[in-house]
């Protein structure tokens, strides 16, 4: 019998691989993960407390900054929350609107999401560059709506910052018209390529019953193999009027990370379609007339209590827990992270694995780094 | 284990056994990059709807239009004819600014001392403004906007600090960047324009740039003679006094050519002055005196305008722009430096003639709380909370 | 979809687990919907001393919070323990733990709550039992000063080890301000 020694190595803070300023500290035994730490806060920024001395709007760019690859969705959740606490109601429009915007999130976080995956896998760059290339066109339709390409600053409680300009629609039918042959070129690139099955398939698995016990949340649970959607769990906004599936994996390996993803793409498209055939019917305005001047917004006085708001973010469920105590500056403000709460798993998914794996394992949770560390 | 929700199910990903085998599958990836490989040479793509082709554009030189709501950091509008800034410091954008960057003083009348309706100083520090647009927003009077212009990267962090001389832009300018915003925008504007520029007086409330040309035809540029001889006096001694001057200088005078190639009056610098050459000589003058006079009063004031100048038009604002910061400056130091010691002068008064009746010790406590009382310093950046 | 009200749970509980529940404040008004507190006449700031504890959800003892935890888990199929939350009630001197279980099947999660001194906040971990709780144990105690017991990593995890204090109590004072410092 060989006598092995277990070292320890260090991967980050500054790793191309760990998608941001994250570092992790595996102890391998020889090319072999026996265990994986991660360590956190070089990101810190104490969102939580920041969000203590702002009023309720001035939350709002600040949570485009947790996820700044989807700052729809992180806007959507902190407007759900405030609109729960304070009992604001949502036009229609402004709902359809609101989705339309979450579900275009979807599809380019995902592209992005697997671009990085297969970049992760080694295929460097090239096949990324398809994905960010699909984001790049959502990005610009963000940026003709709310000004900003990343920085959307975009919902406002009880609707949105404004209407959808007049040049959106058509741009918007033009980006669908391209989607699904993008869908099913990108699901091409790594469904049948042998190198990247190997690297993928039984790579990472979370049994269903572990991934509950997890605390997992969005593509990583549902990989594993529970239907859990919290658009279908506790439909919020217009999502009980829209119909779609939800697609969930068998194994829960990062092969079925990739197709619940490239599914999910999808079923996002095809909510995108309605949400098109339906705006022009819908009733109401952009915003709650109530809440149309922002000095509104901004005295905005939720009653005491509490509420707790959530979506399903591309990365999982996105929550915000508000207590008010009558100002006009949340009392306690918590921000329920997926990306954060997705990596508990991770010293176990990579436990046994290749030191390489590591880097994929993690590509598949998909984090971002300004959620994680808030 | 639920499957079926109201409007859907849920269903099981196609993890497919392999079809191609021995390569094939890594052939047809390659083929799907080769076809882009093929197409990013040759074939450039123009519509959304299309998947693949050049996408890129070849940035400095090539620009993609920017839409109307695009926005990146604060500006404020002043009309053009008049010079009246549309800005009444109410200070509602300094209240909603989440990162507290916007710092206004409000204008006094010099007369009776009462507050106008406009503001004295107004500083945004745009190294920590994250371009949310909330200022924009929640103004009133439609002064403050959200502007296009992104090229901002400067080498001093201390430029970043933007005074309302450097904020200042005609309404003309933002309506030919965001003409659907200003159209929404404009009769609420002039309306409330008008109604503050009732109660406003003098040059009070007029943008730094126009003031300038309106005191500048009324008034022969004694000044500035003396600021010149003091200069050309000080020149040798502090030769490096900046790359910031030279800047502003070069500047200036491709401004000056620019005005007298498109033949429009109002790029040049000064109206009055006979020859253009002596009109950029004197903006370059006045541009390395507000340098060197910002540098002693420690207000990052006349550092490098931090735009770079992209096309015609930018070029000729940034040259106005450093022109009329390096004028004002040259003017305003003296009230500035005035102004902090100005502002505890008559406490300090007070508290010897009150010291002069009472006892020390009193004396002592009203001076310390009236000190505190004028703490904030109208150009202070004070703490926040 | 099971949908189970913080009444429901209440009762369940009494039944099942005599003396978890605690006694406490309810908010009288019945305007509100389940699970949040009620909504009294709005007020000009925060002058007036609140009752931000009344609350209609079920606050557990905190000695019983694992079985409580366990018995929604294995009896009510509320298996995801998704959000732990510390809330410091600076005035009251608690520090409330919230957690928001979720029946995967679909529903609202349901919410448990349990309070502490704050001199002495100590909780049971619930990471033996839900390994998913690690972190976000860890960040309740980094940030709040929470020490859960029987967690078997309990460390710091935004700030750095040596750090003193735990930021986000309210009575931490807020230091670091880029313009305090400028002077000092």
């Amino acid at each position: 019998m060989l006598k092995t020694e277990e070292l320890q190595i260090n991967i980050g803070p500054q790793h191309p691989s760990t998608h941001g300023v994250f570092r992790l500290i595996a102890t391998v035994d020889g090319e072999t993960v026996v265990d994986l730490k991660p360590v956190f806060g070089y990101l810190h920024r104490n969102h939580e407390q920041l969000a203590e001395v702002s009023t309720y709007i001035q939350c709002m760019p600040y949570t485009d900054r947790l996820d700044y690859f989807n700052s729809m969705a992180n806007n959507f959740a902190l407007a759900v929350a405030v609109e729960k606490l304070a009992g604001i109601e949502v036009p229609e429009r402004a709902n359809y609107i609101r989705v339309l915007m979450a579900e275009l999130t979807r599809i380019q976080n995902h592209a992005a999401a697997i671009g990085f995956l297969i970049n992760d896998m080694g295929a460097w760059q090239t096949p990324l560059a398809f994905g960010m290339r699909e984001r790049e066109k959502i990005l610009d339709l963000f940026e003709m709506a709310s000004g900003a390409r990343m920085m959307c600053n975009y919902f406002r409680f009880g609707g949105v910052w404004r209407d959808l300009p007049p040049e959106f629609m058509p741009e918007l039918k033009q980006l669908m018209q391209g989607l699904p042959s993008f869908f099913d070129e990108f699901e091409r690139l790594l469904r049948d390529n042998e190198i990247l099955r190997v690297r993928s398939i039984g790579v990472g698995t979370l049994p269903r019953e572990v991934a509950l016990l997890y605390s997992v949340t969005g593509p990583l649970l549902r990989a594993s193999g529970i239907a859990y959607d919290i658009r279908k769990a506790e439909p919020y906004s217009v999502y009980d009027q829209l119909d779609f599936d939800v697609p969930i994996g068998s194994v829960g390996d990062v092969y079925d990370r990739f197709l619940v993803r490239i599914e999910e793409m999808r079923q996002s498209y095809r909510i995108v379609q309605q949400v098109i055939e339906r705006l022009p019917q819908t009733s109401g305005e952009h915003i709650n007339p109530a809440f149309a001047d922002i000095g509104k917004q901004k005295a905005l006085r939720p009653p005491t209590g509490d509420a707790y708001g959530r979506v399903e973010s591309p990365k999982g469920e996105l929550g915000f827990y508000l207590v008010s105590d009558g100002s006009p500056r949340p009392y306690r403000y918590k921000v329920r992270a997926p990306s954060f709460i997705n990596l508990t798993p991770l010293g176990d998914m990579c436990r046994g694995h290749k030191v390489a794996d590591i880097v994929v394992i993690l590509g598949s949770i998909d984090i971002v780094l300004g959620e994680v560390d808030r | 284990m639920t499957t079926e929700f109201e409007r859907g199910h849920a269903y099981v990903v196609d993890r497919g056994e392999i079809q191609l085998r021995y390569g094939q599958g890594m052939a047809a990836g390659l083929g799907v990059i080769m076809r882009h490989f093929r197409d990013a040479f040759t074939k450039k793509l123009t519509n959304p709807s299309e998947t693949s082709g050049m996408f890129t554009v070849q940035y400095p030189e090539e620009r993609l239009t920017l839409p109307d709501a695009f926005r990146n950091f604060p500006i404020l509008l002043y009309d053009d004819e008049s010079g009246q800034e549309l800005c009444t410091s109410c200070f509602q954008c300094e209240r909603i600014c989440p990162p507290q960057v916007i710092h206004i003083t409000q204008e006094k009348d010099p007369n009776t001392g009462k507050p106008v309706p406009a503001a004295a100083e107004f500083l945004i520090e745009y190294d920590a403004c994250m371009s949310c647009g909330l200022c924009a927003e929640v103004c009133p009077f439609e002064a403050i906007k959200m502007d296009h212009e992104f090229e901002l990267s400067t080498d001093e962090h201390g430029g970043l600090t933007i005074d309302k001389a450097g904020l200042d832009r005609p309404v003309s300018y933002y309506e030919q960047i965001a003409p659907s915003f200003w159209a929404e925008a404009r009769d609420n504007a002039y309306k409330k324009l008008q109604n503050a520029v009732k109660r406003r007086s003098g040059l009070i409330g007029i943008a730094p740039q126009v003031a300038e040309k309106l005191k500048a035809t009324q008034v022969i540029e004694q000044p500035s003679v003396a600021d010149e001889g003091q200069t050309t006096k000080d020149e040798g001694s502090t030769p490096a006094d900046d790359k910031a001057s030279r800047l502003a200088a070069i500047r200036a005078r491709n401004a000056a050519k620019q005005a007298e190639t498109n033949g429009t009056t109002d790029a040049a610098p000064q109206p009055t002055a006979p020859a253009d050459d002596k009109a950029a000589r004197l903006a370059a003058i006045r541009a390395r005196n507000a340098a060197r006079k910002t540098d002693a009063n420690g207000v990052a004031e006349g550092a490098p305008q931090p735009t770079a100048p992209a096309d015609d038009k930018a070029a000729r604002l940034a040259a106005i722009r450093a022109a009329n910061t390096a004028k004002k400056a040259a003017e305003e130091p003296r009230i500035e430096r005035q102004e902090p010691a100005q502002a505890p002068q008559p406490a300090d008064d007070k508290a010897a003639r009150l010291a002069a009746i009472r006892a020390a010790n009193a004396a002592k406590k009203v001076a310390q709380i009236e000190g505190d009382a004028h703490d904030h310093s109208p150009n202070g950046t004070n703490g926040t909370k | 979809m099971p949908r189970l009200s913080p009444t429901d749970l209440r009762e369940r509980l009494n039944h099942d687990m005599p003396g978890a529940v605690l006694q406490q404040q309810f908010v009288t008004d019945g305007t509100a919907h389940d699970g949040d507190r009620a909504t009294p006449p709005a007020r000009k700031g925060a002058e007036q001393p609140v009752a931000l504890l009344a609350t209609n959800d079920v606050v557990v003892a905190a000695v019983r919070l694992p079985d409580v935890a366990r018995y929604m888990r294995d009896q009510l199929g509320y298996q995801l323990l998704s959000n732990i939350t510390a809330v410091d009630y600076l005035a009251e001197g608690v520090i409330e733990l919230v957690y928001h279980f979720v029946n995967v099947e679909g529903g609202p999660p349901l919410v448990v709550k349990t309070r502490v001194p704050r001199d002495r906040a100590m909780v049971p971990s619930m990471t033996p039992w839900w390994p998913g709780a690690d972190l976000q144990e860890r960040e309740a105690f980094d940030l709040f000063g929470v020490r859960f017991d029987g967690h078997p990593n309990l460390r710091r995890v935004y700030m750095w080890d040596e750090f003193e204090g735990h930021p986000m109590r309210k009575d931490f004072p807020k230091q670091g301000d880029k313009y305090m410092t400028e002077g000092e």
